[in-house]
């Protein structure tokens, strides 16, 4: 009974570890604030939703694993406001902001 | 049961060292934006660390600690970038809003269109050169 449940959280925690690692290649490796604000961004919310969703089925239901979901919950919700008010300040400040590529609706990539 | 811990430690390990490739990041990034997203990020491998440290070391305590490095940490990221906008601003006597970020893609000259479409949604008395000249 344990052992699948030991299996489900080592894999749910290591996807975690896994988009977390890959969020700080982006942030190290990217050119420009705003291709590294979504590189970022990805870490906020899956690497933290599977770190959580692995400690709260390695502890079950109990009163941590309520505390851990709530932290979850007001992390996704502070992260777009967080997020929406650096790249407001990186279309304020930022005077060189260069070439953004947007994909016209009807264009093929 | 113990064999948990052992990957929750080496977790903890790989998450101590992505803190201090986030750090360098936060030290040479080049404008002040990349240094605030590196301290976002920076609070969120923070906040799975205390997590991780709850289920370690079996102390329930931990979890609250969680909590409010959460808060602390979107604070901090909030103060920040209010705190640079408002001096940025205050030297080219600006308010904050949507009008500074208009008169900032003005002076680009390759985002002229994306400025326009800032221009159409405001009542601006800028003139139509900018209209002359859309690219797309």
């Amino acid at each position: 009974m344990i052992i699948p449940r030991l299996i489900l959280c080592i894999v749910l925690l290591f996807a975690g570890l896994f988009v977390f690692i890959s969020a700080t290649i982006g942030v190290n490796r990217f050119k420009k604030p705003l291709n590294r604000m979504h590189a970022a961004a990805m870490g906020d919310t899956l690497g933290l939703l599977l770190i959580m969703l692995s400690l709260v089925v390695w502890r079950g239901l109990s009163f941590v694993s309520l505390k851990l979901i709530i932290v979850l919950v007001f992390f996704w919700l502070a992260s777009p406001v967080s997020g929406h008010i650096i790249a407001q300040m990186e279309a304020t400040t930022n005077e060189d902001l260069g070439e953004i590529e947007v994909l016209k609706p009807d264009e093929d990539i | 049961m113990e064999l948990f811990k052992v990957f929750l430690l080496a977790g903890m390990v790989i998450i101590s060292i992505l803190i201090i490739l986030a750090i360098i990041r936060s030290a040479i990034g080049p404008s002040m934006t990349d240094r605030v997203i590196a301290v976002n990020m920076i609070g969120t491998m923070t906040i799975a660390l205390i997590a991780m440290l709850t289920i370690y070391m079996a102390e329930d305590y931990l979890a609250d600690v969680c909590l409010i490095y959460a808060m602390i940490s979107f604070l901090a990221v909030v103060i920040l970038t209010k705190v640079y906008t408002g001096i940025y601003l205050q030297k080219k006597q600006m308010k904050a809003g949507p009008e500074a970020i208009a008169d900032n893609l003005a002076s680009q000259p390759e985002l002229r269109s994306a400025t326009r479409e800032l221009e159409m949604e405001l009542p601006s008395e800028t003139s139509s050169d900018s209209e002359t000249e859309v690219i797309s």
